[in-house]
C-alpha cells in the first residue's frame, strides 16, 4: 500500500466514488445557494435602500437575524424543527402523515438565506459607491429605471461588490460542509463516513481539504476573470 | 369557510409534494449509522455492511416488510427519529433511562461488555485513585459517559463525536486510556495496526442504571404496535437461527449475552 505520511493513495482511490458522489452534492449545494443568497442579497440591498418604511425594517431585521445566528444552529432547526412543527400541521389538519423535508432543500435554502444577509450588505455598499451624478444625468438623458439599472447601476455595482462578494461565496462554499450534520452525502460527510470505516480518518480529511482547495481554486479563476470583464475602462491607482 | 380555504391550499401542497402516507406503511424505514465498524460500516461502493445492518435486514425479512436504510450521523438520530425521518433506529444504541424519557425501545438485541483499553504495561489501575486525574476517552452521548461520570467523578473525561477519534488519540496518546463497548475497541483498535501496542485492562465494567440491559431497536414513544412486532421479529430470529448465522459471522462469542 502505497503510503506517504499516514495518508493512504490507494485508499483514497478505493473510495472515489463516494469522494467524487460527495464533491458533485458539495458543488450542487454551493451554486444553488449562491443562486438563492444572490436573489436574497439583490432584494434585500433594494429594500434597505428604498424608501418604503416596511421594506426597510424587513431588510434590518432579516440581516439582524441571519449574520447573528450561527449557520449550524439555524440548519438543525429548519431541518428537525421544521419537519417536527409540518408534520404536527399535517397531524392537526388531517392532511397528511408524512411529507419529507429534503435535506437538501432545507441545508441550501438555509445557507442561502444566510448569505443573502451578507450579501445585502454587500450589494448595499456597491450601490451607494455609485455618484449620484450619473443617476440624475441618465434621468435627464431620459432612460427610464429599468434602462437606468441596467446600463448604469448594474455594471457597477458588480464591479464594487465583487471583492466583497467573493470574500463571501470563499465563506459559503466552506460553509456547505455544516450540511453533513443533518446526514446529506456532501464531500464531508463521505470523507468522514470513508475515514471511519477504513479507520483512516486523516487520510480522508486530507482527500477532502485537498478537494475543497481545487474548488476555491477554481472559484478564484472565475472571479478573477468576472473582475478583469467589469473593470474594462477602469484606470487602476494601485497599478493592480 | 376561511378554515376550508386554508385545507384546500394545504392539501393542494401535500399533493404537490406526493402525498406518500400509505406507500410508507409497507416499507420499514430504519434509521443506521454506517461509522461504527463492526456493527455499521460503508464499503467504497457505497452499500452498508456489518451486525445491524444485517439484524435489520433480517427484522424486515421476518416482519415481511421492504428495508429502507437510512444513514444518519451520531448525533441526530434521536432527533431524525422524532421527526420522522424514519420509524425506528438500528445502531447499536444501548436500552437507558435516559433514553427512554424520549423514546422507547424494543427488547435487547445484544448485549456486550465495557472495557477499559490502555497501553500495554501502563499500570493503570481501574479504581477512584486509580483513575484521578487521568485523562479517559470516550464517545460523547453514550452510555460510557453515564458510568465515567457516575462512577468515576475525579477523572477528566475527553469526549469525542465518534469512537472512531477515540481510538486515533489514544493511539498518539493525548489520553491516558478509551472507555468503550468491548467488542467495538477490540475489532476496532486492538486488532488494528495502529492498537497493537494496547490492550483491555481493568476487566468487564456494567452499572445497571447507566449500561442498562443492552443494545435495542430504538421506535418513537407511543409506537407500540412497532416495539412488539420487532421483539417478536428479534425472538423468531433467534429461535430459527437466523441471528446465530448472523453473529458467527463477526464475532467469535453469542454476543446476545445472559
Amino acid at each position: 500500500m502505497l503510503t506517504t505520511a499516514g495518508v493512504s493513495v490507494d485508499l483514497i482511490f478505493e473510495y472515489r466514488d463516494q469522494l467524487l458522489s460527495g464533491t458533485w452534492v458539495t458543488i450542487q449545494l454551493a451554486l444553488i445557494s449562491l443562486t438563492i443568497s444572490v436573489m436574497f442579497g439583490l432584494l434585500g440591498a433594494w429594500a434597505k435602500l428604498s424608501k418604503n418604511f416596511l421594506a426597510q425594517k424587513t431588510a434590518a431585521g432579516y440581516t439582524t437575524i441571519v449574520r447573528g445566528v450561527p449557520d449550524l444552529v439555524l440548519i438543525l432547526l429548519v431541518f428537525y424543527g421544521g419537519q417536527e412543527l409540518f408534520n404536527s400541521l399535517g397531524t392537526a389538519t388531517g392532511l397528511w402523515d408524512y411529507v419529507e423535508i429534503s435535506q437538501f432543500a432545507a441545508g441550501a435554502g438555509t445557507i442561502g438565506i444566510v448569505f443573502g444577509g451578507y450579501m445585502t450588505e454587500t450589494f448595499r455598499g456597491a450601490i451607494i459607491a455609485i455618484p449620484k451624478g450619473q443617476i440624475e444625468a441618465a434621468v435627464a438623458c431620459g432612460m427610464n429605471r429599468l434602462t437606468i439599472f441596467r446600463r448604469v447601476i448594474w455594471p457597477q455595482m458588480v464591479r464594487y461588490a465583487l471583492p466583497g462578494f467573493s470574500n463571501n461565496w470563499l465563506v459559503q462554499i466552506k460553509s456547505t460542509a455544516l450540511v453533513s450534520v443533518i446526514g446529506l452525502q456532501d464531500v464531508v460527510y463521505n470523507g468522514f463516513v470513508a475515514g471511519r470505516s477504513t479507520r483512516q480518518l486523516f487520510t480522508f480529511m486530507f482527500a477532502v481539504l485537498m478537494i475543497y482547495l481545487v474548488l476555491t481554486a477554481i472559484s478564484d479563476l472565475v472571479l478573477r476573470w468576472l473582475d478583469r470583464k467589469y473593470s474594462k475602462g477602469i484606470v487602476r491607482s494601485d497599478n493592480g | 369557510m376561511k378554515l376550508k380555504k386554508l385545507a384546500t391550499t394545504l392539501g393542494a401542497f401535500a399533493l404537490m409534494f406526493g402525498l406518500a402516507g400509505n406507500s410508507l406503511a409497507a416499507d420499514l424505514r430504519v434509521g443506521v449509522e454506517g461509522a461504527y465498524p463492526p456493527f455499521s460500516w460503508k464499503e467504497s461502493d457505497g452499500t452498508l455492511k456489518g451486525f445491524d445492518i444485517e439484524i435489520a435486514e433480517a427484522v424486515c425479512a421476518e416482519l415481511k416488510r421492504k428495508c429502507v436504510l437510512v444513514e444518519q450521523d451520531w448525533d441526530g438520530m434521536i432527533p431524525a427519529l422524532l421527526a420522522r425521518k424514519f420509524d425506528t433506529i438500528i445502531a447499536s444504541m444501548s436500552i437507558t433511562e435516559e433514553r427512554k424519557k424520549r423514546v422507547d425501545f424494543s427488547d435487547k438485541y445484544y448485549n456486550t461488555p465495557a472495557k477499559f483499553v490502555a497501553k500495554k504495561g501502563s499500570g493503570l489501575e481501574i479504581s477512584k485513585s486509580g483513575l484521578k486525574g487521568k485523562r479517559i476517552g470516550l464517545q460523547r452521548g453514550t452510555t460510557h459517559q453515564c458510568f465515567m461520570e457516575k462512577m468515576y467523578p475525579d477523572t477528566e473525561l475527553v469526549l469525542y463525536g465518534t469512537q472512531d477519534e477515540v481510538f486515533q488519540d489514544l493511539a498518539i496518546g493525548r489520553i491516558d486510556a478509551q472507555f468503550s463497548d468491548s467488542i467495538a475497541a477490540d475489532d476496532g483498535f486492538l486488532k488494528t495496526d495502529a492498537g497493537k501496542d494496547f490492550e483491555f485492562t481493568g476487566g468487564d465494567q456494567h452499572d445497571e442504571v447507566c449500561h442498562g440491559p443492552g443494545a435495542g431497536m430504538t421506535v418513537r414513544k407511543g409506537d407500540t404496535a412497532l416495539r412488539d412486532e420487532l421483539n417478536a421479529a428479534i425472538k423468531a430470529i433467534r429461535a430459527n437461527g437466523v441471528y446465530q448465522k448472523i453473529n458467527a459471522k463477526y464475532f467469535e462469542f453469542d454476543i446476545f449475552g445472559g
